[in-house]
């Protein structure tokens, strides 16, 4: 992408300029109230939360609600809170590692070689896409009962692995962004396959892998685990949540602070990457 | 994003019949190759020793190629198959499964698993006879796309429009705009639903609004004139969803940009000192140019829209699986949707793809 001077266009009048800005700020404002809403409410007292007409703004921010959560998930079971943050943080990491190893590799062959039904395969990635969770949850756990991963870490990490939106937005940014002359150039060099992979490939694609991380851990990071495990010393922080946030009334302050702390991971891996993945989803659009 | 589909199933179609074919040739062209091999070296017998040892030294370089060529497969093996083993085992064998559960029925046998009896089409009799919200909520959810589709196409295009003007701290403000995709999905949702504070609201403002307002007033006069009621229906509908559609554009906005950006900046210039206005160029080069864009978004809306989690439809998948264990019907109902949704793709690609022009 070449570099936008900032500054008034030529043909544009000032007035035109405060026009476009107006229109921006209000729908800008539009895409960003509900993660204003989930930050103030988050902080607001009981009583601020159920003034009528409600307030978007928080008066006089408390922490309560967060120690109410605390003192809830800790009260609820012999299960403490760490035990489902450790959940939620060791499959939501392993998962999504795996899942940007396993994505990539199969992205690089797809997108550079060509071999007998590697058009046919990629075909039915993209049309797996249009299914629904809903197609599969029954015959997942039949899968997960024959290999006896219920119960485990197993049965949400490995299925994480092969996740179809991974592979068709790397494969796409591959095309796009990685010249063959430059793989040509290394394997003339003498360079293995693994290394061409480790040493050019990936760091050329570094955009493409933060999309991946974020989309991934906000997938894994919502997932509350309950489709294939029962146990709830296994199950994930959302689970936790939602069993606060399904109380009742009483418990609306514990339940948006809890939801604040569930946006958060995922918020700010956004933050960090967030010029990268805008460019990924970009060019992964031009190359269909 | 699947517009490439059925194209690319008859390309890959036709790749393989090439591969096979060039597959054969090679097989023969090896075994003619042995053959003169053998032809050669007998006569070599009879030859003096200068063509021997060429012959001898041929082999190992052909040797050594094949070898390198099958060291390439099998890395490139190497590196496919983990997520090729993924893919089947955790869909694409699932997705089978289901299809056969649609023709049977489904009955769960404690430690046993689930037994498969075949009885024909009675799935599809009882969602299409006996269900009666299955129908219902279908037809709803079309007329949703109805509206939501065009409206989020035309919706993200402006603002792809407006965010491709140059001001300062632009980034910030496209990092605004893709917000919603990364907060959208799952527990923000879910707490949004089940949320008792936030359904009191809801139910408030829903009390609000019934109050007579100008735009009431407006939306009353409009709707009962003679003409194109149905029309004005369809506008009210859409500035009534303003929010929803909104939310659902942000990817749909960063792709139109990424079109945008394609368009090279020569192309206005000539225009303009042809003396054409802004309006002319935006007609004339503009939306010629971002065609295939287009499609692309109308595709991945129509995904989008199809597969999201929240509609009255997936709480009608959602309690037959989990609250009634009828599983062949939940098949049938997700593999009937399925397919209409392809077929709708499918009328919009041939629509669609006949018109874009494509610019290299």
């Amino acid at each position: 992408m070449k570099k936008i001077k900032a500054g008034r266009q030529p043909n544009r009048s000032r007035a035109g300029d405060v026009g476009v800005a107006i229109v921006l700020m209000i729908f800008g404002a539009f895409f960003a109230f509900p993660l204003v809403y989930a930050i103030n409410a988050a902080f607001k007292p009981l009583n601020e939360l159920f003034i009528y007409p409600p307030k978007l703004f928080v008066r006089n921010p408390t922490t309560d609600n967060f120690s109410d959560l605390f003192l809830l998930l800790n009260k609820q079971g012999v299960i403490t809170f760490t035990r489902y943050m450790f959940n939620s943080v060791f499959v939501t990491t392993v998962g999504t590692i795996g899942h940007i190893i396993v994505a990539s590799m199969a992205a690089y062959v797809l997108a550079k070689y060509r071999f007998p039904g590697s058009r046919t395969f990629f075909a039915a990635v993209t049309v797996a896409l249009m299914f629904t969770g809903y197609v599969t949850q029954i015959p997942g756990y039949l899968i997960m009962a024959k290999l006896g991963w219920t119960n485990t870490y197993l049965s949400l990490i490995i299925p994480a692995f092969a996740s179809p939106m991974g592979l068709f937005l790397m494969k796409q940014f591959m095309e796009s962004s990685i010249p063959d002359v430059l793989i040509e150039a290394a394997k003339i060099d003498g360079a293995k396959e693994g290394k061409v992979f480790i040493s050019i490939v990936m760091p050329l694609v570094k955009p493409a892998i933060l999309t991946l991380m974020i989309f991934s851990i906000q997938a894994l990071w919502n997932n509350a685990g309950t489709t294939y495990i029962y146990r709830d010393e296994l199950k994930m922080l959302p689970f936790a949540l939602q069993t606060v946030g399904a109380g009742g009334v009483a418990r609306t302050g514990a339940a948006s602070a809890a939801t604040l702390f569930l946006m958060i991971p995922p918020l700010t891996c956004f933050i960090l990457a967030q010029s990268n993945i805008v460019e990924t989803m970009a060019s992964s659009g031009i190359k269909e | 994003m699947n517009e490439s589909l059925n194209e690319s199933k008859d390309l890959a179609a036709e790749k393989l019949e090439d591969l096979e074919q060039s597959v054969e040739d090679n097989a023969t062209e090896e075994k003619t190759m042995d053959e003169m091999m053998e032809e050669f070296e007998a006569m070599e017998s009879a030859m003096d020793r200068d063509a021997a040892m060429a012959a001898a030294s041929t082999v190992p370089v052909a040797k050594k190629r094949r070898n390198l060529a099958r060291g390439n497969a099998i890395s490139g093996l190497i590196f496919v198959s983990p997520f090729i083993i993924g893919f089947l085992l955790f869909l694409l064998y699932p997705l089978q499964l289901s299809l056969r559960m649609c023709f049977c029925k489904v009955d769960a046998i404690p430690g046993a698993g689930l037994r498969l009896t075949w009885n024909n089409y009675d799935n599809f009799n009882k969602i299409f006879r006996v269900e009666p919200e299955f129908l219902q909520y279908l037809v709803e959810e079309m007329k949703r796309m109805a509206l939501f589709v065009p409206g989020i196409l035309v919706f993200s295009f402006f603002m792809a429009i407006l965010l491709n003007q140059e001001f300062k701290g632009r980034t910030i403000v496209r990092a605004v705009y893709f917000l919603p995709v990364i907060l959208a999905s799952g527990v923000f949702v879910g707490l949004e639903n089940n949320n008792a504070l936030l359904s009191s609201i809801k139910d408030a403002t829903k009390a609000d609004s019934s109050l007579s307002s100008i735009t009431t007033t407006l939306e009353k006069i409009l709707l009962t004139g003679e003409t194109g009621n149905k029309f004005f229906q369809y506008i009210i509908d859409i500035v009534g969803q303003v929010y929803d559609i909104a939310m659902a554009s942000g990817i749909q906005i960063i792709i139109f940009l990424s079109g945008l950006q394609t368009i090279p900046p020569s192309m206005f210039e000539a225009a303009k000192i042809e003396g054409c206005t802004s309006w002319e160029s935006f007609w004339k080069i503009t939306f010629p140019l971002i065609g295939s864009m287009i499609l692309v978004n109308v595709i991945y809306t129509l995904v989008d829209f199809f597969t999201r989690t929240d509609s009255n439809l997936m709480g009608l998948f959602d309690r037959t699986l989990l609250q009634r264990f009828e599983y062949g019907k939940v098949a049938a109902m997700s593999w009937v949707y399925f397919l209409i949704i392809a077929a709708i793709l499918g009328i919009v690609m041939l629509i669609f793809s006949r018109r874009v022009y494509y610019y290299d």
